[in-house]
């Protein structure tokens, strides 16, 4: 498996792990008096814990292989990472689509925030994914 | 992928050249070698050429279009 292979799994883990709690405490607080003020705070220590988990993990994979991972991409892992990211901006592209319904329905600040926030996260994790099912069934 | 090609077996008759003596030769990956053995990406025609003369061989040689 290439570095950034494993790079693309550690996005994926990272993404899905670190939102999936987010949004799932989210989503259990919401009823709560204080779940939409609980939003801000845990939405911060969310994306810390991405920033500090993801450096983690991209350093260790990274001391596996230096070589690699000091390495410019080729020509096959940039046209992965373009392809990808078209795919990822389709799933952008609904997400905003959506806030713009959200805004348009009169939804509050906290919910179109995090509605935002989905959307950003999914794009990431279709993007990791897609490079992933790129690395293993060729492009 | 239409594109097919004897890569295996020209670094078998080149003294068993290893994938990462040809990817280090091309300049790309050695999981991008292994992607263009296993037909599993088309590479660009530069990076074919530098295949071809990593061989010494003329592209045609090394690379092949399959017919559907």
């Amino acid at each position: 498996m290439s570095f950034r292979e494993k790079s693309a799994w550690v996005a994926l883990i990272t993404y899905g792990v670190v939102f999936g709690g987010y949004f799932f405490t989210l989503w259990q607080a919401w009823d709560d008096a204080h779940g939409q003020g609980l939003s801000i705070g845990l939405m911060f220590g969310a994306v810390v814990a991405l920033v500090v988990v993801a450096a983690v993990l991209n350093v260790t994979i990274a001391l596996f292989s230096p070589k690699e991972a000091n390495a410019s991409a080729d020509e096959r892992e940039t046209l992965i990472d373009l392809k990808a990211e078209r795919i990822s901006s389709y799933a952008l592209s609904v997400g905003v689509v959506c806030l713009i319904g959200a805004l348009l329905i009169g939804w509050n600040a906290h919910l179109v925030a995090n509605l935002l926030l989905a959307s950003l996260v999914i794009a990431e994790l279709v993007k990791a994914a897609a490079q992933i099912a790129y690395f293993r069934a060729g492009v | 992928m239409p594109i097919e090609n004897e890569i295996r077996r020209l670094r078998f008759e080149n003294g068993e050249m290893t994938q990462q003596t040809l990817a280090e030769k091309v300049g790309v990956t050695r999981q991008t070698i292994i992607a263009i053995e296993q037909n599993k990406y088309a590479p660009s025609l530069e990076a074919a050429f530098k295949i071809a003369n990593a061989f010494g061989l003329p592209l045609e040689s090394v690379f092949r279009w399959k017919e559907s």
